[in-house]
């Protein structure tokens, strides 16, 4: 599904971030991306969607056998890559059921499929919002706009469930969220899995990881994976910190 | 051409007017406009309020009143019109075209009719309007207006009247080289309410010179929106004048989407206390559009409520000025206003001017203005495209946003909400690079 090639990167006109990342993911599967601060995660979840600013150095990103590099952002969510950000963007004046139906259109059109029709559409929206607890007003306002934190990344989740991606990034997407919505957003994540779909979560905690449980774990530190394991390594993490990987806090 | 040879195609039409069979008084005042005209001339760059307009266009020719008027099928005005319209006047080169419009069932104490139509049955409801207007000092084009109108709307409210529907005025271009020289009032007495949307359409390179003077009464209400949709090489030049008496309330929205240069001018002044006026809009330009809105809100009374606020986006190598004053006078206390200009550029070459001007000579006011220019925002932009959203379409729906955004200040209104968003998606169909 993702091979990630001795990746280099850096921010635009700024200093190398990713390292030599080597990194593989099966259909089915789900990896935990950990490691401290400034280790690069968030560097890598924007390499892999396409958001600028980042500049790649050196190494090879293949998508399903393509050269996930050469696609612009768009093109990867249309071939089912899917970001959930750490910090969902507030765009107000575009209503949240419009942008998502726009959304689901331009996949589905990439996928075959015809353009739901608002019945359908209606039926999808409903079935997904009652798994992440979403009132439906909150769909009747601005992207993300006026949600409460834990609200903006359960409609990350949401988003997700609606598009149906092969390949999901999750960029932190437990912080900040209390224990109900870690649960909630996490019964997302869960009624995802699939033989077909992989999941990489990225995360500074262990705490996500109880209630998704990862099939490997990675630590990310310096720009390159510097262990990789199962999901007890996530428990060895939780009690000796990011100490031995060069994280002072 | 030079300053004479600009002005002489208008007074010569001037002259060759046909004797009309109009009052002495009027008669009287298209001499002294014209005289005031042909003294003053176009405005030229050194003056403050046309520093930033390039009036070039209008410059290059001329565009004397047409010496007929257009034929018009119902067809051709029809994707323009407001469908929740309750009774519409459409003019077609600046004349009342009848067959086209459908003024319908007026209730009591209403009086809307072409001005033409007005200043023959009832001369009375535009004898002092035209007359105070003369005063208006260094204003050209209001002038050029004053001397060669032929005819435009009125629309009239004796006290109390609400007026339930919205009443459309489509004003339709047609003549190549010519001018629609718009005469139009707004007269609503104390405690009236009306909507009223105005609509400028056209096909080719004419001119539409209009001039707007509306009086809101004591504690009476006037919604006002101006489409301003005019053919891509046409020029606009639409100037409102208002006044408001004791707690009256007006709202002017402004959606200026064509023409090759377009202008709005609003000159509103508070004549009572407690008055309130929203002056808000949205201009979007392409290609090379020149398009300004130049607003002076006169607080000549204590305790009035002014709320301001214009949104432009300029793509390709158009330019946008905003233009806005407000003034306190000295005895004005209490006076709230605010006025923000919020403008989103789209290419490298194209520009926007803003220039908000606040000029306070009371003590107990509260007052702020602002302007904002800016490109559309890249983290938005990535987070429709990293949902699937083509990237043409990603900045399309921003742009569209943007201008929705002060659209949604037409409060409680679904219908002229929808309908204007409905040209603002038009207009975004062209394509924003």
């Amino acid at each position: 599904m993702l091979e990630i090639k001795n990746l280099h990167a850096r921010i635009s006109e700024g200093r190398e971030i990713l390292k030599g990342v080597d990194l593989t993911v099966k259909p089915g599967e789900v990896h935990a991306i950990m490691g401290p601060n400034g280790s690069g995660k968030s560097t890598l979840a924007g390499v892999l969607s396409g958001k600028p600013g980042y500049e790649v150095t050196e190494g090879q990103v293949l998508f399903q056998g393509r050269d996930l590099l050469a696609m612009a952002a768009d093109e990867r969510a249309r071939d089912g890559v899917f970001l959930a950000f750490q910090y969902p963007v507030e765009i107000p004046g575009v209503n949240n059921m419009y942008f998502l139906r726009a959304a689901l259109n331009a996949v589905r059109k990439q996928r075959g499929e015809s353009d739901m029709d608002a019945g359908q559409f209606l039926k999808a929206v409903r079935a997904k919002l009652k798994l992440l607890e979403i009132g439906e007003d909150l769909l009747q306002r601005g992207v993300n706009v006026g949600f409460s934190g834990g609200e903006k990344k359960r409609n990350e989740i949401f988003q997700m469930a609606m598009l149906e991606p092969k390949l999901a990034i999750l960029d932190e997407t437990d912080s900040g969220l209390d224990i109900d919505a870690l649960q909630m957003v996490s019964r997302g994540i869960n009624a995802l899995r699939g033989p077909k779909r992989a999941i990489v979560m990225i995360t500074h905690y262990q705490r996500l990881l109880n209630y998704v449980v990862p099939d490997r774990v990675h630590v990310l530190s310096g720009g390159r994976i510097a262990k990789s394991g199962g999901k007890e390594l996530a428990l060895e993490l939780e009690q000796t910190g990011y100490g031995a990987y060069g994280d002072a806090a | 051409m030079s300053a004479l040879a600009e002005i002489q195609p208008y007074v010569e039409a001037f002259k060759a007017r046909p004797n009309a069979a109009e009052p002495a008084w009027l008669k009287q005042r298209r001499e002294s406009a014209m005289q005031r005209f042909a003294e003053l001339g176009f405005p030229t760059r050194k003056q403050e309020a046309w520093r930033f307009t390039d009036l070039q266009p209008l410059q290059r020719a001329a565009f004397p009143p047409p010496s007929s008027v257009s034929r018009v099928a119902a067809a051709d005005v029809a994707p323009w019109l407001y469908g929740a319209a309750a009774h519409r006047i459409v003019l077609v080169d600046g004349v009342f075209a009848p067959e086209l419009s459908a003024i319908g069932a007026l209730p009591k104490g209403v009086w809307l009719a072409a001005t033409a139509e007005t200043l023959r049955t009832r001369p009375e409801l535009l004898d002092a309007v035209l007359r105070e207007t003369d005063a208006l000092g260094a204003q050209p084009f209001i002038a050029l207006n004053a001397a060669l109108f032929a005819d435009g709307f009125v629309l009239a409210l004796e006290p109390s009247v609400v007026l339930g529907g919205t009443v459309e005025i489509v004003h339709l271009g047609r003549a190549a080289k010519r001018s629609s020289q718009l005469r139009n009032l707004i007269a609503l007495a104390a405690g009236s309410r009306a909507t009223l949307i105005e609509t400028y359409v056209g096909e080719g390179d004419y001119w539409t010179n209009a001039v707007g003077v509306i009086a809101v009464g004591a504690g009476a209400a006037l919604r006002h929106v101006r489409l301003q949709n005019e053919s891509a090489t046409a020029i606009h030049l639409g100037h409102q004048r208002v006044e408001l008496d004791r707690d009256a309330r007006y709202e002017n929205f402004t959606l200026s989407l064509g023409g090759r240069l377009a202008r709005t001018d609003i000159h509103l002044k508070f004549d009572g206390e407690g008055a309130a006026c929203g002056l808000f809009g949205a201009t979007l330009l392409r290609g090379e559009q020149e398009g300004t809105i130049a607003t002076v809100v006169d607080h000549a009374a204590p305790r009035c409520v002014t709320r301001e606020y214009y949104k432009s986006v300029a793509a390709d190598r158009a330019h946008g000025v905003f233009l806005g004053t407000i003034g306190v006078r000295p005895h004005a206390q209490k006076t709230d206003a605010n006025q923000l200009s919020k403008n989103l550029l789209l290419g490298a070459r194209a520009a926007i001017d803003a220039k908000p001007e606040l000029e306070i000579l009371a003590d107990d006011v509260k007052c702020s203005h602002g302007a904002t220019v800016g490109d559309l925002d890249e983290t938005a932009l990535f987070y429709l495209e990293s949902r699937g959203i083509p990237a043409a379409e990603a900045r399309r729906m921003l742009v569209e946003a943007f201008a929705a955004e002060v659209i949604e200040r037409i409060e409680d209104d679904a219908a002229m909400r929808a309908h204007l968003g409905h040209h603002v998606a038009r207009w975004l169909a062209g394509g924003v690079a």
